[in-house]
């Protein structure tokens, strides 16, 4: 049984202003496998951060259902952890203090907070830093931390939203290599939501492709490069097969034309 | 961007309904005035609490009409006022120039900044005993310190607004040839406009409290005269006549100068 | 770095030239007979009579009482003010009904209302504790308010993301996030706190700073009402510059991320 199961999800918001409703996501259905990693792409405005936050227990669901495990999404829950952009760590607390944050929040009672803290924080590379606050760290530093932080609460399922959105290019292929390392050390489930079509192919095991007015799945690309990848799986001929297709449906969707694209 | 369903405010407000319906917020604000001023009318009526040192609202009205009617309201009005605007003037004329010089020139900033600050952040009221002793007890010890009250905030705003001036825009304005004149005409005197709006709110409230703190330590009249001799004489529901009166002045002011500060503002990110 | 250090220096040596040409023309427009003693004293009088007021001990003794109503008048507003800022930052309906009263007491000078103080509570400390606490009570009221009510967004999704209460909320994310507002709202308060103590001395007291400015400028001595007036603009620039010293420890970590 699939380890996510989105079933006819629909999410209205209402704008601002006003009390009409417009659909941020519509008629969504999504299976994810257990130990998949699965990416969500599509231009923006396109419900791609919606999505994931509605599996978080983060956005309110107005139709459809979500079932994680089996068991049906009300609210956030233990079973899952956020990775969220840039600045979402307590600028007041060092990198072991965010760690710790997550535990404390969830009232951790697996064994000493601030051992399991520290062993996630040398799993992402930072453990010479553990001292440090946020605003001495770089932005890929900032987002390591943010990446332990949902780690240590020891999540059946990962959640990443944007996380290296406001990373430079350079940085921004480090941090992949980095995420699929420590992703390989146990396979948690993974939904990953990016507008970077590379970092989607180069992770995933299978794509989300999301079109917009209102959000909904245009297609689910099957990414069957051998793992363990490696960056030169970058410049490989099915490699760059793989990113034409998403091209060419993220092309059609800027145009603003909606058709169905079925390749082989 | 996600709408983030976070606390019960975000919740049970649902429906469609288009009718105006004042804010929850709106309604909680009427609520909590209407039972300060209720209880403040019978509690003295009850005997929780002595009428001659609380007085009540439909005393205190009352009062209003005598005070307005026949208690020469309008010649202490205007004497506070002259004394509140001839040192508001002032202050304006020297602190605006004041704050553009120290605001452009480095060396002048370092000369006066620190006197300056110090006088911006010690209570300057403390200056009235030595005022009244160099201008006597009229009119003049008032204006003179309602002018230091509402000086400092001016000047140290207009300073900061001239020295917030984006120095990417000096230069790409310098890149088109613009001379210091049109840099300080075009570019410094807009650029500062808000702050130094700022430091006039901030002086009109500096400028009502030292008209009445004057008032109130030494003179013939005005309307802290009022406040002194109704306060001695134990009229509670006349002397809070006079000190509202203050209050919506001051109020009054301070919401000109804001709506003034906003539209000003607007084409400003936060 | 060294141009830095130039900067710096220059401001300082340019700071001192200036209070010292002030002190040098004080003492010159009186010697060459351009302002009457009587209005001005001098620089010379002042430093005779602060060693006199500092012999005898009665400079210490306003120091103090004045200090003594301040610490009341600050541990008072702290309180209540950072107290209710807590309450209507968190909870609306709390900011709802306060709302109309802050307004009435931003734009109301609270010493119009001193007269009421008197007919209420004397002459004396209570009084001028009454109206510094008043002095104080806002900045440090609304600084609290917006500090909790503008929790940071992002970081109260995370928290809940992680499965946070309300209660974790306010003490984990709201509250250490306002320190540096509060700090800086501390910091205007002690200012106002200030000013309120001595104004009301001013107007009536057995004691303190302002009390002896009062008394002097009744006698006349412009040399004895000079010691106690510098001594309320260094108190002043003291508390003052004690409390940016603590605000920029505690902003330490808001430093901007950029990139």
């Amino acid at each position: 049984m699939a380890e996510i199961e989105i079933r006819n999800l629909g999410i209205d918001y209402r704008k601002p202003n006003s009390d009409e409703l417009f659909a941020a996501v519509d008629n969504v259905n999504l299976s994810v496998g257990e130990g998949e990693f699965v990416s969500i792409v599509g231009s923006s405005g396109c419900g791609k951060s919606t999505l994931l936050l509605s599996v978080a227990g983060l956005v309110k669901i107005t139709r459809g259902s979500i079932t994680i495990g089996g068991k049906t999404v009300t609210g956030p829950g233990p079973d899952r952890a956020v990775v969220f952009q840039d600045a979402s760590l307590l600028p007041w607390r060092t990198v072991l203090g965010n760690v710790r944050f997550g535990l404390e929040m969830q009232r951790w009672t697996g064994g000493d907070l601030t051992k399991q803290a520290m062993s996630m924080i040398k799993l992402v590379g930072l453990a010479r830093f553990a001292d440090y606050y946020p605003h001495q760290l770089s932005g890929g530093m900032r987002q390591r931390v943010n990446i332990a932080r949902a780690l240590a609460v020891d999540p059946e399922v990962l959640l990443m939203d944007e996380p290296f959105g406001a990373l430079d290019a350079q940085t921004r292929e480090i941090m992949g290599g980095e995420l699929l390392r420590i992703w390989e050390s146990d396979k948690k489930t993974a939904l990953f939501v990016t507008h970077d079509i590379d970092e989607a192919i180069f992770l995933s095991d299978k794509i989300v492709v999301m079109g917009r007015n209102p959000g909904h799945v245009k297609e689910v690309i099957t990414v069957d490069l051998p793992r363990p990848r490696t960056p030169e799986i970058l410049d490989s001929e099915r490699f760059t097969e793989f990113r034409r297709r998403l091209r060419a449906h993220l092309a059609a969707d800027m145009a603003g034309m909606h058709f169905m694209e079925e390749a082989a | 961007m996600a709408m983030v369903a976070t606390s019960a405010r975000d919740t049970g407000k649902t429906g469609t309904a288009k009718a105006w319906r004042p804010a929850r917020s709106t309604i909680v604000s009427i609520v909590s005035v209407a039972v300060f001023f209720i209880l403040w009318q019978v509690a003295p009526d009850l005997g929780w609490v002595n009428g001659r040192f609380t007085s009540q609202p439909s005393q205190v009205f009352l009062a209003a009409i005598e005070v307005l009617l026949n208690d020469d309201f309008f010649y202490h009005a205007r004497i506070s006022l002259t004394e509140f605007f001839l040192g508001f003037a002032l202050a304006l004329v020297v602190s605006i120039p004041l704050g553009v010089l120290l605001g452009t020139s480095q060396t002048a900033r370092y000369l006066i900044d620190p006197p300056l600050m110090a006088l911006y952040i010690a209570p300057t009221l403390v200056l009235l005993p030595i005022l009244v002793v160099w201008l006597g007890i009229g009119m003049a010890s008032k204006v003179a310190v309602v002018f230091l009250g509402a000086l400092f905030p001016i000047v140290v705003n207009t300073m900061a607004g001239m020295r917030e001036a984006d120095p990417k825009l000096i230069r790409a304005a310098r890149s088109f040839g613009a001379s210091r004149l049109d840099v300080f005409v075009r570019i410094l005197v807009p650029g500062s406009l808000p702050s130094i709006l700022t430091g006039i709110r901030l002086a009109v409230g500096r400028a009502v409290l030292g008209v009445v703190v004057g008032e109130l330590f030494v003179s013939q009249a005005g309307i802290g005269y009022q406040l002194n001799t109704y306060g001695s004489a134990m009229r509670i529901d006349r002397l809070l006549v006079y000190a509202l009166v203050v209050s919506a002045f001051g109020y009054t002011l301070t919401v000109l100068v804001r709506a003034l500060e906003g539209r000003v503002r607007t084409w400003r990110p936060e | 770095m060294m141009m830095d250090i130039f900067m710096r220096r220059q401001a300082l040596i340019l700071g001192t030239l200036s209070l010292v040409t002030i002190v040098v023309l004080w003492q010159l427009v009186v010697d060459f007979g351009i302002v009457n003693p009587f209005f001005i004293s001098t620089p010379g009088a002042v430093w005779q009579e602060f060693l006199v007021q500092l012999n005898d001990g009665s400079l210490l003794t306003n120091i103090l009482a004045t200090l003594y109503s301040f610490a009341l008048a600050l541990g008072l507003a702290v309180a209540v003010g950072i107290g209710l800022g807590m309450l209507s930052g968190w909870f609306q309906d709390v900011e709802a009904a306060l709302e109309p009263f802050i307004w009435f007491k931003y734009s109301a000078p609270t010493v119009a209302f001193y007269p009421l103080f008197i007919a209420w509570l004397g002459y004396g400390t209570p009084t001028i504790v009454a109206i510094a606490f008043l002095f104080a009570l806002t900045p440090i009221y609304a600084n609290t308010l917006s500090g909790i009510k503008n929790v940071d967004r992002d970081l109260k999704r995370a928290a809940i993301s992680f499965g946070a209460r309300p209660y974790d909320i306010f003490f984990r994310v709201a509250l250490p996030g306002s320190v540096p507002v509060i700090v800086a709202g501390l910091r205007l308060g002690v200012g106002r706190a200030l000013t309120g103590v001595v104004v009301a001395e001013l107007f009536g007291a057995n004691a303190g700073l302002g009390y002896s400015i009062a008394y002097y400028a009744q006698m006349l001595q412009t040399n004895r009402m000079m010691v106690p007036i510098v001594a309320v603009i260094l108190l002043g620039v003291i508390l003052t510059q004690a409390l940016s010293y603590v605000e920029k420890k505690t902003d330490a970590w808001r430093v901007t991320h950029d990139n």
